[in-house]
């Protein structure tokens, strides 16, 4: 039984101003006045991506723009925010770094201080450095205790092999044990320049006087030019289906990923893809869930994704289940990827997908930090609010001819990639079926 | 309860009902959150996979989540599907049909549910060993996941039984926030839920925890690189007067860098690698969980004597009027993030309801956290935070024994 419902509501980015700043930095305001908060976020092309053979130098760059600036302590930034409730948090990805914070508008004065206290004079404190460091190569150990935390690094690392897409984004403990303050602070000076980034605030203000107060506050912000070229794509060449598997002895369960090749971030294809992998591994009812889960009862939860860059990306099945039923539910994973290219799709249930698509995209943009994000996301990723705009007529023009189209053309097949942590001792000469096998040890450093 | 907000163009339906880990017994532990599971798995005019199906083919989508008190139902939804919503809710909770096929694969999605929670958290581990011996006659002791062999051995008799008992009309609290009107929910709650038989209300829990005269102490092993502490203490239920002074006391100690916990042992030292508190809510008197795990080269019981060492220091010095004015801060600033979005306000529009037995008490919940005194901060923590009443439990990494 298909019920659709028949009113769409289509949402639009609320208004916002997007305008320079004389040193490039690019901002965009947007009011939002139902609760007397801001959020603002910062973004630089200061990301893992230039890592280089220095894993972990993004994140511990990024990390360290709190840890003190030239009028505060690292302690009083910290009484500072927390005595306001306000939050202030910085983090690196792959692609960029970023420092959002959010705070009540009467405070404005005090945070505004602080955000450019952190962006433009961080100063690297070397013992609070070495003091996060320490800590650091602590939690890249207790990472190893948890298969879910660490599973994702090892798929890329197989993928995407030496190209910085492989590399591990928090750092491993040689490469990080190596990293000095002066490392972070000639990273800052190289990558956080004003050319190539944007800041979003959103929430309870008027724009006029926010153009003032930002220009006032971040117009004289002198930084180097980028000297960041253009990113060399991953060449992702996928010619046997491999297996590594990962031995975790004292585990209980095996939990794994299979998959290959995604698309890159600004693909024109990526919503008729997220219509698509909704059936497949995208929702509660997805064919993968109903499979594992909710027929045979082999696990809590099963799904798919792509996982987007700007140059490359990924695709893979998740799931986990009991060590003695690990092939059943790997053969059965497999089997329903493949009844997706064999049998494709119908009506009924493209119908289904397109509707729980457009009914799960606009909380996505309900509160302002979610709305601050995505104005950075359009800077980092290059994409504009049409994409926002037009999302629902997009979705509801999607054929099932075109969505066979899009199963056979981006959905991969053949030559999968396993990542299986597990205990190996129960499991390896079974999984032997899928491809040829390597094998690691969890609590060996890396992935 | 119904909040009209026009914001965008969608609402949700929350439904919260009276029965959690408190209600069960040994043999039927996790028979609460295995309701939550198998309230989707086909009732009389939808059948087995057709409350997702139908929903999701409507734009809407749902969770649910199971406590030591409550187990809560969301469907979020665009604002044309409501009456689709209120059917898929009545018809479940007016005719749910418990097929024993279901109940099998269900066991296996719980079992795999249980498993995973203990492969990939450490917490998950310690805390219910601690649990289990902080209470010795209260059902607070149990997990709220259930026992592997209890999971394994309900039968149809307990299944039925149970959805007799609790999922009585009612014991629940519906909230439907949202882009939708009063009188259309008015409407649909009195065609599709009015009709509905009440039964009578489940049987109250009787069993009451006696204070805890001794510290307690328990210890397990796991493959981990480092030890981990939780303490706990016995804290009054939800509703008691002085919840606001301890969930202050909450944020003191482990909100933020600059909280008390988080900066003497993780940020100034190298104690720990990681601290967190809570307080678990309770219609019953439930804990307040102290958690660490230590940094390099640290025992178990050194961090646990630096934890302490920073509770006692609470308890003799008690706080500051500034330091208690930024936690108010961080609690005035929660409340407004808490209400942001529809769904942030119908969860909290149903906790206060439930646990407070007003969902007005969440307005007035800033106003209550400015009258606690640093005087309030300092007698709870010497009344609650005392060695008798504390239970320690160790994780510890493997010895090869």
């Amino acid at each position: 039984m298909t019920l659709t419902v028949s009113a769409q509501n289509n949402f639009k980015v609320p208004t916002h101003e997007k305008f320079k700043l004389k040193n490039g930095l690019t901002v965009y305001l947007m009011e939002q006045h139902e609760v007397a908060l801001i959020y603002a976020s910062a973004v630089f092309d200061a990301g893992s991506m230039h890592d280089g053979e220095r894993y972990g130098l993004a994140t511990l760059t990024a990390d360290a723009l709190l840890f003190g600036s030239a009028k505060y302590t690292k302690e009083q930034i910290e009484a500072t925010t927390d005595f306001v409730g306000a939050e202030l948090n910085s983090v690196a990805g792959k692609e960029n770094a970023e420092v959002t914070m959010s705070f009540a508008v009467k405070d404005t004065d005090k945070m505004f201080d602080m955000l450019r206290q952190v962006l433009v004079s961080p100063v690297f404190d070397a013992t609070e450095f070495e003091k996060h460091k320490q800590r650091t190569l602590l939690q890249l150990t207790q990472q190893k205790e948890s298969p879910q935390a660490v599973i994702g690094n090892y798929f890329n690392k197989l993928l995407f092999g030496q190209h910085p897409y492989g590399s591990p984004t928090g750092g491993i403990g040689a490469t990080v044990e190596k990293i000095s303050a002066d490392d972070v602070k000639d990273f800052y000076e190289k990558y956080y320049t004003a050319d190539r980034a944007a800041i979003a605030v959103v929430g309870d203000f008027k724009t006029a006087d926010m153009k003032k107060r930002i220009t006032a506050l971040l117009g004289d912000w002198k930084t180097a030019k980028s000297l960041v070229g253009k990113d060399n794509a991953p060449e992702v060449n996928l010619k046997n289906s491999r297996v590594l598997l990962v031995n975790k002895s004292d585990a209980r369960e095996t939990t794994f990923l299979i998959g290959g090749k995604g698309i890159v971030y600004n693909n024109p294809d990526y919503v008729p893809v997220l219509v698509v992998n909704t059936i497949l591994g995208g929702r509660f009812t997805s064919w993968l869930n109903d499979a594992l889960r909710v027929n045979s009862g082999l696990t809590y939860g099963a799904g798919s994704r792509f996982n987007r860059y700007k140059q490359g990306g990924t695709f893979y099945i998740s799931t986990f289940t009991k060590n003695s039923t690990t092939v059943p539910a790997i053969d059965m994973a497999l089997g329903v990827l493949d009844s997706l290219h064999r049998t494709g799709l119908n009506e009924d249930i493209l119908a289904s997908a397109k509707a729980y698509v457009k009914g799960d995209f606009l909380p996505n943009y309900e509160s302002s930090g979610a709305l601050a994000s995505l104005l950075t996301d359009m800077f980092v990723y290059g994409f504009d609010e049409s994409f926002i705009n037009t999302f629902q007529s997009v979705v509801d023009d999607l054929t099932v001819t075109r969505a066979n189209e899009i199963i056979a053309k981006y959905f991969p097949k053949d030559n999968l990639q396993f990542i299986l942590v597990g205990k190996a001792d129960e499991i390896r000469d079974q999984v032997r079926k899928y491809g040829s096998i390597t094998e690691k040890e969890i609590k060996e450093e890396g992935f | 309860m119904v909040l009209e907000d026009h914001s965008i163009p969608t609402a949700n339906m929350y439904l919260f009902w009276k029965v959690g880990a408190r209600n069960e017994v040994h043999g039927i532990t996790g028979l609460s959150h295995f309701f939550e599971h198998m309230m989707f798995n086909g009732a009389k005019n939808y059948g087995p996979k057709q409350f997702d199906r139908v929903m999701e083919a409507n734009g809407g989508s749902n969770n649910a989540y199971t406590t030591e008190n409550v187990t809560v139902y969301a469907d979020w939804f665009q604002k044309d599907a409501l009456e689709t919503i209120f059917k898929l809710e009545s018809d479940r909770i007016a005719s749910l049909s418990i097929d024993s096929s279901m109940v099998e694969s269900e066991r296996g999605v719980v079992l795999s549910e249980r498993s995973t929670g203990l492969e990939n958290s450490n917490f998950r581990l310690i805390s219910e060993l601690v649990k289990a011996t902080a209470f010795q006659e209260h059902p607070y002791m149990l997990p709220v996941i259930g026992f592997e062999s209890d999971i394994k051995s309900w039968t149809q008799r307990d299944l039925e039984d149970y959805f007799k008992t609790y999922y009585s009309p009612n014991n629940a609290t519906v909230v439907v926030v949202g882009d939708i009107t009063l009188a259309q929910v008015r409407k649909l709650a009195n065609q599709y839920m009015a009709p509905i038989p009440a039964r009578g209300l489940p049987p109250r829990v009787r069993t009451v925890e006696p204070p805890q005269n001794g510290e307690r102490r328990a210890t397990t092993y796991k493959d981990i690189s480092i030890p981990n502490i939780l303490l706990t203490y016995h804290t009054p239920e939800t509703g008691h007067s002085d919840y606001y002074a301890l969930d202050l006391l909450n944020n003191l100690l482990s909100s933020g860098n600059s909280s008390r916990l988080t900066k003497s042992l993780v940020m100034d030292s190298t104690v720990a690698s990681q601290v967190f508190t809570y307080m678990a809510d309770g219609f019953d008197p439930n804990l307040f969980y102290v958690y660490a795990v230590a940094a390099d080269g640290v025992s178990a019981e050194q961090l646990e004597t630096s934890v302490l060492a920073q509770i006692d220091r609470l308890i003799k010095e008690g706080v500051s009027e500034e330091e208690l004015q930024k936690v108010k801060n961080q609690k005035l600033m929660e409340f407004y993030r808490g209400i942001q979005t529809i769904n942030g306000k119908a969860n909290n529009i149903g906790t206060y309801e439930m646990f407070f037995g007003d969902y007005r008490k969440l307005y007035e919940a800033p106003r209550l956290f400015e009258q606690v005194t640093p005087a309030d901060i300092q007698r709870v923590a010497a009344t609650y935070f005392t060695k008798r009443n504390r239970t320690v439990g160790y994780l510890l990494p493997e010895t090869g024994e």
